[in-house]
């Protein structure tokens, strides 16, 4: 029904693309104001960084066409209608927000226009709703925190309370810990979905974790919910009785230092934090210090692998749409974050998600890695796709 | 769990440092609106101002400075405010003052953005009040009570000035009726520039205290601005018992709403907005009947 | 009591033909520039209606539009009924909301009314953002547009979805235009201008503003509906107060209690948000600029400027209702 709708819209007819063999046009969405515009920001720095240090091993050149979503999905929807219609795009990447990838999915999927996801991390979007057209370089909800429930069982953690935002993500993220932390053997004793982004005292809910009887606290919150959290847990004098673990947003490297002493001794899994040991890794960090001033967050990577998976692409001579959608498909490369590749399956990214302990530095606060958990591919939930054909 | 005394007290004692949060900010914005019927829409603005100008100042001279001065620098704002804009718009209608006020909170909005980045900022609790106390069989974070005790003495003091000073029967005599204590010699306009400066004041005193406990980010003044509004309108705008009566309505349904019924939380407030309206619809306690 | 001056008509022959031109001439962008435009104008001519003529300052009417969006959304998806019921269910659904809050809101007067309008948008927004029925934060996709194939008319084209978008525009204005003009309009006006008056004369005022806020609501609705068949996205953003609030700058932006006025006013909002948007992320601080420049003028919006600038150069005493001072204090 989708595909058959935009048809009819016209759509389907202004697939072939004007640009020459060479020159990849791309469309950058992100939203550069609204609650995400540091993300949105962070991700374009990578992206930008990417492009610099690899586009020499391509012949193909890149032009920039950058689009603000003011994370609002309909705002959204428009901007990536009018990066496809008018500005005939070869490509697009970025999305920070679930509610906007889910907003644009159809369009690009009705299109045929690849999109390379460098944040939005919605299960559906390389489950129910997976799309050849649509690789994610980033990372899936249930992906980071999967591995976090036996970690922790491993770790003599049996009952656990645990504290996400109310929306869709912070669901996932949760769901995905509780479903191999029980299967493990632990137990959740209690569980609370706080309103998104109208929380800004946790108190009332740290009281009540407090008086749960739970071994540790697993919470998912980013951003500046993350820092109240994080500040507010450590004020009520929980970090010492009830350790905190989380989802790695929780204390990315973006906002750690905004969080302060508060955070040292949290412990979170995430798919990156800079200071994972590895020769990639280290140009990386180096080539962004430089540039920006300070260590890039798991965002400038999920940038920055966006734009090295589309220089393998074109490496692997794709030029249009279509090639470059196939391509990504089977894109694979030793990058900061380790060893990654593309789960031809679902189109999600396959990536080692790393335990790591904040931890006070030289200058600062840093992420002491505590374990690297090998790759593993998403299942399926309900992707049907073709085949990579080529 | 809801059985334990213990839960209960610390809840209260939640509830009660959310009101006295509120209550800083919503007094500034109902004594300007009882005094000078303006309504500043921009006001959770200027907390956020207070927040960030308190941010900037502690990281070079510690808290204790950026207590002082962000209410200052947050007043100094509402000087400028006060003589580009608001005395202009003193004789025009609700309508031209709310939207004046709106497009003050998109141009504030994005300075902030401008001057201190998009990156959410925050700032250390002081290490005096950094622990936490135990008293009533609970213990409870130090800092949480200082908000409260802040806003307590602060209520008191506007209490004090308001019903005991000359000042403050001058106030009053102007939010009952301006014209005659323009007559009787006083000089509203003055007072109203007064009014106005503290009022700002509070909110950055306001965004000051609540930073440490938060993060500070630009959208925090659109967060803050609505159950401002809420607890001046619940209280009846331009009372100061409105103001107290309408913050410890609001933190206490909220954090009870939380813990309790977390499924209507968020409407239960609006809900029991409407029904204050419905029954009264000048709020709980006006200024004026 | 609304009339229709030369200057009026003049400018909506103006308006109409430019966007007939933008209709036929555009590419696919500026297309859907136009339909934003079409339907904005829709919702701000609902505001003026009770803003304008009543002194009702809404600042639910985003809301109301939400209403009407998501009704539509999940009544022609979840629900399952065809667009042109689900249409209609919607657009009744949003008007009996609207009335029940204009009966509920017609007590109070100045800022208490503007602060109730408020609770109510935000009591409908936190509901929709919580209620998963509705997508949540993330939204409700999947959305079809009304099927007019029996008569011919594909409105999965985007040129004929915006030509459609025009025609009920006309409408719409048509009907706004009549309800004002009505008996239930005058009484409406004279309630804003003098309203123990009118209860004086034996009205009903309470019912007066319930059924002109429940009109005004149903063409928010409506508008709703067309945004919603438009994108084929929905998000509850579309219900925050800060829509209503531009809703509000659009009618001042173009001059209240013209309902010409604020169609010149959508035109230019959606103009210079695309054009600075793609100039800088910072374009609300433009805009913020810019409103408080207009309102501050004490000019009665740009159309309002243009009127007072012919009246002036004529000398006519032409009856424009002057509506800068709309509503009492508090």
């Amino acid at each position: 029904m989708k595909t058959t709708t935009l048809a009819a819209l016209g759509l389907a007819t202004t697939i072939a693309t004007t640009a020459t063999a060479e020159d990849i046009k791309i469309g950058l969405l992100l939203p550069y104001s609204g609650v995400y515009a540091a993300l949105g920001n962070e991700i374009d720095a990578g992206f930008a960084l990417g492009l610099e240090q690899f586009g020499g091993e391509t012949d193909a050149t890149f032009e920039i066409i950058r689009e603000d979503t003011e994370v609002k999905p309909p705002v959204a929807l428009g901007k990536a209608k009018k990066l496809i219609l008018q500005d005939e795009v070869d490509v697009m990447t970025g999305i920070v927000s679930s509610g906007v990838l889910g907003a644009v999915r159809d369009m690009v999927h009705g299109a045929g226009v690849p999109l390379i996801v460098s944040n939005a991390g919605n299960d559906e979007a390389t489950g129910a709703d997976c799309s050849p057209f649509i690789t994610r370089m980033s990372f899936s909800n249930g992906q980071v925190n999967r591995p976090m429930g036996i970690w922790m069982y491993e770790q003599g953690i049996r009952k656990v309370y645990t504290l996400a935002p109310d929306y869709a993500a912070g669901r996932q993220m949760i769901e995905a810990f509780e479903a191999t932390f029980t299967a493990a053997g632990g137990e959740i004793v209690g569980q609370d979905f706080t309103p998104f982004q109208k929380t800004q005292d946790f108190g009332p809910y740290l009281t009540q974790a407090k008086s749960s009887g739970a071994d540790a606290v697993y919470v998912f919150y980013a951003g500046g919910e993350a820092i109240s959290f994080v500040k507010q847990y450590d004020s009520f004098g929980l970090k010492a009785e009830l350790p905190l673990y989380g989802s790695g947003f929780l204390t990315s490297s973006l906002y750690v230092n905004a969080q302060g002493p508060a955070a040292e001794g949290v412990i979170a899994a995430s798919h990156y934090v800079p200071t994972i040991e590895n020769d990639a890794n280290a140009v990386f960090v180096d080539g962004f210090t430089a540039k920006i001033g300070r260590a890039p967050s798991e965002f400038a990577v999920q940038g920055y692998d966006a734009a090295r998976a589309l220089i393998e692409a074109t490496k692997a001579g794709a030029t249009d749409r279509a090639s470059l959608a196939a391509a990504l498909r089977q894109v694979t490369f030793d990058g900061p974050r380790g060893t990654l590749s593309i789960d031809p399956a679902t189109n999600n990214i396959v990536q080692p998600i790393y335990v790591y302990e904040t931890v006070a530095g030289a200058d600062g606060l840093t992420q002491k890695v505590l374990a690297q958990l090998p790759s593993e591919a998403d299942p399926a939930n309900g992707c049907v796709m073709d085949p990579v054909s080529n | 769990m809801t059985t334990d005394l213990g839960f209960w007290t610390l809840q209260a004692l939640n509830a009660l440092q959310l009101s006295m949060l509120l209550f800083l900010l919503s007094v500034g914005l109902t004594v300007i609106f009882g005094l000078m019927h303006f309504v500043n829409l921009a006001h959770g603005a200027l907390y956020a101002l207070g927040a960030y100008f308190a941010a900037s100042v502690a990281a070079v001279w510690g808290y204790w400075a950026a207590f002082l001065l962000a209410p200052v620098a947050v007043a100094g704002v509402g000087v400028l405010l006060y003589s580009g804009f608001i005395q202009r718009m003193r004789k025009s209608g609700p309508m031209a003052q709310v939207l004046v006020t709106f497009g003050l909170i998109f141009v504030l909005l994005d300075m902030t953005r401008i001057i201190w980045g998009d990156l959410p900022l925050a700032i250390e609790v002081p290490a005096m009040l950094g622990g936490r106390l135990a008293f009533l069989g609970v213990e409870y974070p130090t800092y949480r009570l200082f908000i409260i005790v802040l806003g307590l003495v602060v209520l008191a003091g506007l209490a004090f000035v308001l019903g005991r000073t000359q000042i403050g029967a001058m106030i009053r005599a102007g939010v009952d009726n301006d014209e005659m204590a323009a007559c009787l010699g006083i000089n509203v306009e003055r007072l109203f520039f007064c009014v106005f400066c503290v009022g700002c004041a509070l909110a950055g005193l306001a965004g000051a205290v609540a930073a440490p406990l938060l993060s500070v980010s630009p959208d925090m003044g659109l967060q803050i601005l609505i159950p401002t509004l809420i607890v001046i309108v619940i209280g009846g705008l331009g009372s100061l018992k409105g103001a107290v009566a309408g913050s410890l309505i609001y933190g206490f349904v909220q954090t009870f709403g939380a813990v309790l019924a977390p499924q209507l939380s968020s409407v239960l407030i609006y809900a029991l907005l409407a029904a204050v309206l419905v029954i009264k619809p000048v709020g709980l306690f006006p200024a004026k009947g | 009591m609304f009339h229709h001056t030369p200057l009026r008509y003049a400018a909506l022959v103006l308006l109409a033909s430019g966007a007939l031109f933008q209709a036929f001439t555009a590419q696919y962008f500026g297309l859907e520039i136009l339909t934003e435009i079409l339907i904005l104008a829709m919702l701000v001519l609902a505001l003026d209606m009770v803003a304008g003529f009543g002194g009702m300052v809404s600042l639910c009417h985003g809301a109301l539009m939400g209403v009407g969006a998501y009704g539509y959304a999940v009544l022609s998806t979840t629900a399952g009924l065809t667009p042109p019921v689900a249409m209609a269910a919607a657009v009744g659904i949003t008007a009996g909301i609207s009335w029940v809050i204009g009966a509920i809101c017609s007590r109070s007067h100045g800022i208490y009314f503007i602060m109730a309008t408020l609770a109510f948008g935000q009591m409908a927004y936190s509901y929709v953002f919580e209620a998963p029925i509705f997508g949540g934060d993330d939204g409700l996709g999947g959305i079809e547009r009304l099927d007019l194939s029996a008569v011919g008319i594909d409105l999965n084209d985007t040129r004929t979805f915006a030509l459609f978008c025009l025609v009920a525009l006309a409408a719409i204005y048509g009907l706004a235009v009549m309800v004002l003009r009505s008996g239930l309009g005058r009484s409406f006006s004279g309630v804003m201008h003098n309203e123990q008056r009118m209860r004086a004369l034996g009205l009903t005022v309470w019912r007066v503003k319930a059924d002109v806020f429940g009109l005004s609501g149903m063409i928010a609705g409506f508008a709703g509906v067309l945004a919603a068949q438009h994108i084929m996205y929905i998000s509850p953003g579309l219900m925050a107060w800060t829509v209503s609030g531009e809703a509000l700058v659009v009618v001042i932006l173009g001059g209240l209690g013209t309902l010409v006025g604020p169609l010149v006013g959508a035109a230019v909002f959606v103009v210079l948000k695309h054009e600075l948007s793609s100039l800088t992320t910072y374009w609300h601080l433009i805009v913020g600029v810019i409103l408080i420049g207009v309102v501050m003028s004490r000019a009665n919006g740009i159309f309002g400027f243009i009127e007072d600038y012919f009246a002036a150069r004529s000398k006519a005493a032409v009856a424009t209702p002057k509506a800068t001072e709309v509503t009492k204090d508090a």
